[in-house]
């Protein structure tokens, strides 16, 4: 296999988020859609069901630097959370206490950050824990 | 990286040894299905003058999946939106293995030499250029002054 550019493989991901395709569970989009270095994305999660997050909408910032894929994105929450992977002051996930980000694979996409972080809520320990007011933001 | 196809070593070599007026393209040392490519905005066009950066990809299937191109350099052209990317017909449905390289990037360069705005690329610069034809082409104008002066 050849290594698709960063850009173009950031405007695949793009088409796939535009287009809708994949799970409705997450969805990401360019934060500035005039940003031709395509950097700064929001991404929704929708909370797992059979959780305290069950009907919540959670909104993050992700940042794919100068070397994504190659290197994972910064995640940071927007929306309020209590989860062991994000630091408690600044919404950011801590990579090295997230597998997705820890051990990350050039295969990956933000698709696959958002849809393994909404796993992580619905874990048999994540699911119970006591989640901050619905609508409050870091 | 697996070995580059034939096709592609002599298409790359056949750039250099006989290159296209107006067009350079340059594979990267690091990846050589990824090339640096340049072109000079056709004479009489709101690009003149001009000198366009882009970047060209060739997928795992090229020839058979058509050649990933992006302009790196602002422009306003109604058939090429914010991100760069370009509506062109034979880089999507009209793709065919016997083109190459070269071909595409001068139906790159004659595209710029006669926009079309009544292709279906919705976008707030074909309203334009439909519109105010010779506004549009003045702010293309602008624009290649500003963004891709040589």
């Amino acid at each position: 296999m050849s290594k698709i550019p960063r850009s173009f493989r950031l405007l695949e991901e793009l088409e796939n988020g535009e287009k809708g395709f994949g799970p409705e569970s997450c969805s990401y989009g360019l934060t500035d859609a005039d940003d031709n270095t395509m950097t700064n994305w929001n991404g929704t999660i929708l909370g797992p069901p059979h959780s305290n997050h069950e009907n919540r909408i959670y909104s993050l910032a992700i940042e794919c630097g100068p070397n994504y894929p190659d290197e994972p994105p910064k995640v940071k929450f927007i929306s309020k959370i209590n989860l062991p992977c994000v630091d408690q002051t600044s919404g950011e996930v801590v990579a090295k206490n997230f597998h997705t980000l820890r051990d990350w694979k050039r295969s990956y996409t933000m698709q696959t950050v958002l849809l393994d972080l909404r796993k992580d809520m619905a874990t048999a320990t994540n699911k119970k824990l006591p989640q901050p007011e619905e609508g409050s933001t870091f | 990286m697996a070995s580059l196809p034939k096709r592609i070593i002599k298409e790359t070599e056949r750039l250099v040894t006989d290159p296209v007026p107006g067009i350079t393209a340059e594979p990267h040392d690091d990846n050589l299905r990824y090339f640096q490519v340049t072109i000079e905005g056709p004479a009489g066009s709101p690009y003149e003058e001009g000198l366009f950066q882009l970047e060209l990809y060739l997928p795992d299937d090229y020839p058979m999946e058509a050649p990933k191109v992006r302009f790196l350099t602002k422009i306003y052209h109604p058939n090429i939106d914010r991100l760069g990317r370009i509506c062109l017909d034979i880089l999507k449905t009209n793709w065919s293995p016997a083109l190459q390289i070269r071909t595409v990037l001068l139906s790159v360069q004659a595209l710029l030499a006669s926009p079309n705005p009544n292709d279906p690329l919705a976008n707030d610069v074909a309203e334009d250029w439909i519109k105010n034809e010779q506004g549009a082409k003045q702010t293309a104008r602008e624009w290649t002054q500003r963004y891709a002066k040589k």
